[in-house]
């Protein structure tokens, strides 16, 4: 190993280290491990009980000599909605945490200009903070992976197929690719204010109006979910003919899809749900297809990364080695 | 001396702009939600009649216009998504500010060297906050009201009027329990991140993950004012369902869509037993807040981390 690479995963191990001792952050993943377990819980024992009632169909259609037997209408990677959900929403947070600390820890610790005093680059350092951040941001998407394939299998009465296991490893990557966007956030700000808890601030605000708040006014600016279970199922207007209705609102859906474009949670969120056949229109596509569909949300969710992963390594450049005007 | 810590902070606050920022926030929030409003219906009316237009080509017969008994105040229905989104996130940052700037500026320690109790020191901070907070609801209720003059062509009637000071006082009780998780955060932890992020926990479970396990709820759902039904008839949410009560996000919802009469219709003793919960948290907090002042030892050396 050159002795760069060393040094880089001497840093990563050090990061992954403090993460994993910082009592904020291990507060904030308690509450995702939670939460999660109890959406994919929650949907699991539905699960059980459709498939049970398809199950009993199939028994009583071949008993009765039916010849063609409805195929399952159930999604089984369709439960992991709640958690991709929770990863959308709290894994951003602990993403903006981790990065948050990454910068404050050295900072507070006054850690910062005794590692400068020490034969490593710049770059050195914004990669090994990065590399750590990937490994615990890694760790955490596994094991979230891992507790939710086994509560289907062992809640839900349905094991995932080596494809659907493929497919919620898809969704994995992309959630460590979400998560390092918002780890990239919060360093990137933290580094540049004087007072790190003003950039956590920031990075929060930030997470607000792209999580949140651009997702809510497209989403309430959606004509069909203006009346619960939809505008066009309550005028009694089919598929073609809500097609054909809203040719006639081109501009309204433009700035309507315009604003989810802006927020890269959407992006995640969409991707995700195709994937994990959240939305009926994807089910039964093959990976190829699915990746034909989505590409455009790939394209933006590695355009964020790259953005961010650069602004970062720049931020760290910049970074004075001792804090000015703060007080410890 | 109440009056003086109070008028001390809202003092502060506008000085270090904050009170500024956040006023601006909750206008454009409560102006956004009335932009929303108006360009959604607007938009559902011409959907409608699309519809008819085309169910008569066909000669289907065309379903009721289903925005013809919308209330007036239907408009604003984004303000009960924005409130605890928004407002409850800008109060726990508010209840933060008003602790935390004490603690690493040295202030608290030089306001303790005078004849200040705590009584009176924590009654001011808490007043002090209230006092912004009705600042800003009543600035988004001024905002409301022009909007709904703007949208409707025609001033609010009394009932109306009185729905929507009640909306906004009921918020106001709601933002009231966030801005005191922020001072109670504050000062059971030694660092300000600390504080920041324990409050920011709160905040999560009590919007995001209660509705969900009491309610079935899922995250994104709690985004749209409109929400489909959810089964809740497996055996967990038999047990969960009795929590529900204490879903203080949830409560706040269901208060607000009665009041703004968006929601089902149900008696006004109904609806105030979900505000019930809500000021039951108001107190609980205040009264920790007032335990945790008492015993807070302000001589010790600040964190600002």
């Amino acid at each position: 190993m050159s002795s760069s690479r060393s040094r880089v995963m001497t840093l990563a191990r050090h990061e992954y280290r403090a993460a994993v001792r910082s009592r904020a952050l291990i507060s904030l993943v308690a509450i995702l491990a939670i939460v999660t377990f109890v959406s994919i819980y929650i949907a699991a024992i539905a699960y059980r009980s459709a498939l049970a009632d398809y199950q009993a169909y199939v028994a009583a259609a071949q008993a009765g000599g039916v010849q063609l037997v409805a195929p399952s209408p159930l999604r089984l990677l369709s439960l992991l909605r709640g958690a991709i959900e929770y990863i959308e929403i709290v894994g951003a947070i602990i993403a903006i945490t981790l990065g948050y600390l990454t910068v404050s820890r050295e900072r507070a610790n006054r850690t910062l200009p005794l590692l400068r005093s020490r034969p490593v680059t710049t770059g050195e350092l914004a990669t090994g903070s990065a590399l750590g951040a990937l490994g615990i941001i890694s760790t955490l998407v596994l094991v979230t992976g891992i507790v939710a394939l086994l509560c289907l299998g062992l809640i839900g009465n349905s094991w995932a197929t080596p494809y659907e296991v493929f497919k919620v490893g898809l969704v994995g990557v992309a959630s460590v690719l979400y998560m390092f966007v918002f780890y990239s956030l919060g360093a990137l700000i933290t580094a540049r204010t004087r007072v790190a808890a003003n950039g956590l601030l920031i990075s929060l605000g930030i997470w607000l109006l792209i999580v949140l708040i651009l997702p809510q006014i497209g989403d309430t600016l959606d004509a069909d979910n203006q009346i619960p279970g939809g505008l066009f199922s309550a005028l009694a207007v089919d598929k073609a003919q809500e097609t054909q209705i809203l040719t006639h609102f081109g501009t309204y859906e433009f700035i309507r899809t315009g604003i989810e474009e802006l927020s890269f949670a959407k992006h995640y969120e969409r991707f995700a749900f195709a994937m994990s056949d959240v939305q009926d229109k994807y089910q039964g596509f093959t990976l190829a297809q699915l990746a034909r569909e989505k590409w455009h949300d790939i394209v933006w969710m590695f355009a964020y990364a790259i953005a961010l992963g650069y602004g970062l390594w720049r931020g760290f450049r910049r970074q004075p080695a001792l804090p000015q005007g703060e007080k410890s | 001396m109440t009056g003086a810590i109070a008028a001390q902070l809202v003092l502060s606050l506008r000085r270090q702009r904050t009170f500024l920022a956040l006023l601006v926030t909750l206008l454009v929030m409560t102006a956004l939600a009335g932009v929303i409003g108006w360009i959604s219906h607007r938009t559902i009316i011409k959907v409608y009649d699309e519809a008819v237009t085309l169910l008569a080509t066909t000669g289907t017969p065309a379903p009721p216009n289903p925005f013809d008994t919308k209330p007036t105040l239907a408009l604003l229905s984004n303000m009960v998504i924005y409130i605890p989104l928004i407002g409850a996130l800008m109060a726990l940052v508010l209840g933060h500010l008003s602790m935390a700037d004490d603690q690493s500026s040295g202030i608290g320690r030089l306001i303790f060297s005078r004849q200040v109790t705590r009584r009176s020191y924590v009654t001011g901070k808490m007043l002090g906050a209230t006092t912004v907070l009705a600042i800003i609801m009543a600035a988004s209720l001024l905002v409301s009201a022009v909007s709904l003059l703007i949208v409707n062509g025609a001033l609010l009637s009394a009932p109306d009027l009185t729905r929507l000071v009640v909306f906004y006082l009921l918020s106001l009780l709601y933002l009231m329990a966030f801005a005191l998780v922020g001072m109670v955060s504050v000062l059971l932890t030694r660092r300000r991140s600390m504080a920041l992020l324990l409050a920011l926990g709160v905040w999560l479970v009590l919007t995001f993950a209660l509705p969900q396990f009491t309610s079935g709820l899922r995250p994104t759902a709690s985004l749209n004012p409109i929400t489909d039904p959810v089964s809740t008839s497996q055996t967990f949410f038999d047990v969960t369902a009795k929590a529900r009560p204490i879903s203080v996000s949830e409560q706040y919802k269901e208060a607000s869509t009665r009041v703004l009469e968006i929601g089902t219709p149900e008696s006004a003793l109904a609806t105030s037993w979900r505000v019930a919960p809500i000021g039951g948290l108001v107190l609980i907090l205040a009264a920790l807040t007032a335990l945790l002042v008492r015993r807070h030892d302000y001589s010790r050396s600040s964190v600002n981390e």
